[in-house]
């Protein structure tokens, strides 16, 4: 091969791959969220809690397999973090903390151990064990979410009130 | 240009390609979980029968106040599905139906629905309006969800009983 | 006019009143026969095979490939030229339960007329009376294509004779107790044609009655809902009926496909059915033979 046509070539074929590429990945890369990602993760974090303080209260009344629908549904959401926090997204309304893309890959990671938590929850929940699933509830709330909220997160300036799993505001 | 040169570039090209596309999305992507749609959307789909059939149980018992964190769920993942049936995910494990990718307009609206109508009874629940949720989850199932998995999906062959639930 | 002739005038003008409204009062329904025949409609699912989804209702027109060829179903609105609106009543509930058109015509039993047999005329009768009472569309019905030689002359006729089994119909439509459920199942809402399994001669094999067919309808696994342990359904006779009203499943799924189809109905359907009718067929699938057929990997 000529040096000079490889290089005609590879600039042709990047750009045929990358049409394809895009065009491939088109549907599957369709907007998900809104346009405001700060927004989205807010909900989304809303949704984490209350999920957490619904599965507080079942093993409260000792309602141990209920559990985990709560567990797996903070497992599926967990997914969805590290997609919300992409660069530039620090804004006035975010409560995210610089950190987070100052120390990308330990947030990543903070994201991976909170989405294994919850499956460690789900799969206590699901085997019925009222004490193997207490014993993850009791480390749950600093191992899985605060190992990422300590670090990473500006804390609320005021406490809310305790409620009931209500935390999710009407939008 | 010889073609056999166009063929050797488009494929260099395309590693090229491949390996940008792929730093790309690999720090800012885990979205689809597992990497495997097919199975990513079908744990999603077995979390939104165990939220709807947790909303059903709650309402039963007279606390239709409480389902409001099972909606949100449910709407938050009616969000992402339209993503996890990209083209080319119809492999034999899957229970899609062919049509979600002739009728795709139709299909993204039928996701639309759940994440709208999932809002609603949200909404309603957080109002503590325990008739309205009522009410909505008289039809919820059929308006909700019948409308994706009649045109859309092939149903189980076998019907399953009451849960696990997750 | 001779004076004769003026007698019948005069006669037939007093008379006539009077025999506008005896043939009125025999042709028009009642309020509450049309609201049974809507009933009706819907616990046969809402005639769903003669409606295209989305598209006006029974206006026919949805295709059914087969052994036999293609057959699509026909326009049964009121309409006069391409629909039953010319039709007597006779004429509607002969096609509907013996499978023969005003015209002669023989139906390919994809309507499964073998089964509609076992509805009682009392449940006929309003049924025909509530689709005189739909929008008429007009609507061309699509010919048949036939691909088995001598299909409609010899063939069809034997193997109806030989193989189609037969329902029959009640002497009074059952209104409570096992035989209701019985009615609704065998007859009115024809559960069988999808659930039941088909023999080589693709007529229903009702030894095996509604233990599931690998290969339903549009390609579907249409599953086992005799009272089996292992392969047939084994929800409570709640769960059934919740399911018949609603799609909700016990595991939180929710019906889908044709069965979603018929739940939801056209402008009626399994959905509209009476707790106590869908108790009452829940009740008789609890007392059918349970068959081991498993359906689906």
């Amino acid at each position: 091969m000529k040096l000079r046509y490889v290089k005609t070539e590879v600039v042709l074929g990047t750009l045929v791959a990358l049409a394809l590429a895009s065009s491939a990945t088109g549907q599957s890369m369709a907007k998900i969220w809104t346009s405001d990602v700060v927004a989205d993760r807010q909900r989304l974090m809303k949704l984490n809690g209350a999920s957490w303080a619904d599965a507080q209260a079942k093993l409260k009344a000792g309602n141990v397999e209920a559990v985990a629908v709560n567990a797996e549904t903070m497992t599926l959401i967990a997914t969805q973090i590290v997609a919300l926090f992409p660069q530039d997204s620090l804004t006035d309304k975010s409560k995210a903390k610089p950190e987070i893309w100052q120390k990308w890959p330990e947030f990543e990671s903070a994201v991976k151990n909170y989405a294994m938590q919850a499956e460690k929850l789900r799969d206590a929940a699901r085997s019925k064990d009222q004490a193997a699933t207490e014993a993850v509830a009791k480390e749950f709330g600093r191992q899985a979410c605060g190992t990422c909220h300590t670090p990473f997160r500006v804390p609320p300036p005021q406490q809310q009130p305790p409620s009931p799993p209500q935390q999710l505001q009407p939008r | 240009m010889e073609l056999r040169c166009v063929r050797t570039g488009v494929i260099l090209g395309s590693l090229v390609a491949l390996a940008v596309v792929g730093c790309a999305t690999g720090q800012t992507t885990t979205i689809t979980g597992s990497g495997d749609p097919v199975a990513d959307r079908q744990r999603l789909m077995k979390n939104n029968g165990a939220n709807w059939a947790e909303i059903q149980a709650k309402v039963k018992a007279g606390n239709a106040e409480a389902v409001a964190v099972n909606a949100e769920a449910l709407s938050l993942h009616a969000q992402r599905i339209p993503s996890l049936f990209p083209a080319g995910s119809l492999t034999e494990k899957s229970k899609a139906k062919p049509d979600i990718w002739q009728k795709w307009p139709e299909f993204q609206a039928a996701a639309k629905n759940l994440e709208n109508r999932a809002g609603t009874l949200r909404d309603q629940a957080v109002a503590k309006d325990a008739a309205a949720v009522t009410a909505t989850v008289a039809t919820f199932g059929r308006e909700a969800c019948g409308t994706c998995h009649t045109p859309f999906r092939v149903p189980p062959p076998q019907q399953q009983p009451a849960p696990p639930r997750s | 006019m001779g004076s004769q002739a003026r007698c019948l005038v005069l006669a037939l003008l007093l008379l006539s009143p009077a025999l506008l409204s005896k043939s009125a009062a025999a042709q028009t329904p009642s309020a509450a026969e049309i609201a049974r025949g809507k009933y009706i409609f819907g616990a046969t699912g809402g005639c769903g095979c003669h409606t295209v989804p989305k598209e006006p209702v029974n206006a026919g027109g949805r295709k059914y490939d087969g052994p036999f060829g293609t057959v699509y179903s026909s326009n049964i609105t009121p309409d006069r030229e391409t629909g039953i609106g010319s039709w007597t009543d006779e004429q509607i509930i002969t096609a509907i339960r013996l499978g023969r058109r005003s015209n002669g015509e023989r139906l390919v039993p994809v309507h499964p007329y073998t089964v509609f047999n076992g509805m009682g005329a009392e449940d006929l009768k309003p049924l025909v009376a509530f689709l005189r009472t739909l929008p008429a569309v007009k609507r061309a019905n699509q010919p048949k294509k036939i691909t088995v030689p001598m299909f409609e002359s010899v063939f069809l006729p034997a193997w109806l004779a030989a193989f189609a089994p037969r329902e029959t119909p009640p002497t009074a439509v059952p209104t409570s107790g096992p035989a209701r459920g019985e009615y609704l199942v065998r007859a009115v809402g024809h559960c069988g044609e999808c659930h039941t399994p088909r023999t080589m001669t693709m007529a229903t094999d009702n030894s095996r009655f509604l233990a599931g067919n690998p290969k339903g309808p549009e390609d579907s696994e249409v599953p086992n809902i005799t009272p089996d342990k292992a392969t047939g359904l084994a929800w409570s006779e709640e769960e059934i009926a919740d399911y018949l009203g609603t799609g909700n499943k016990p595991d939180g799924d929710v019906a889908g496909g044709l069965m979603g189809e018929m739940i939801e109905g056209t402008l009626a359907g399994y959905k509209d059915l009476t707790k106590a009718d869908r108790l009452a067929i829940a009740r008789y699938l609890k007392t059918i033979p349970a068959v081991k057929n498993k359906i689906g990997k």
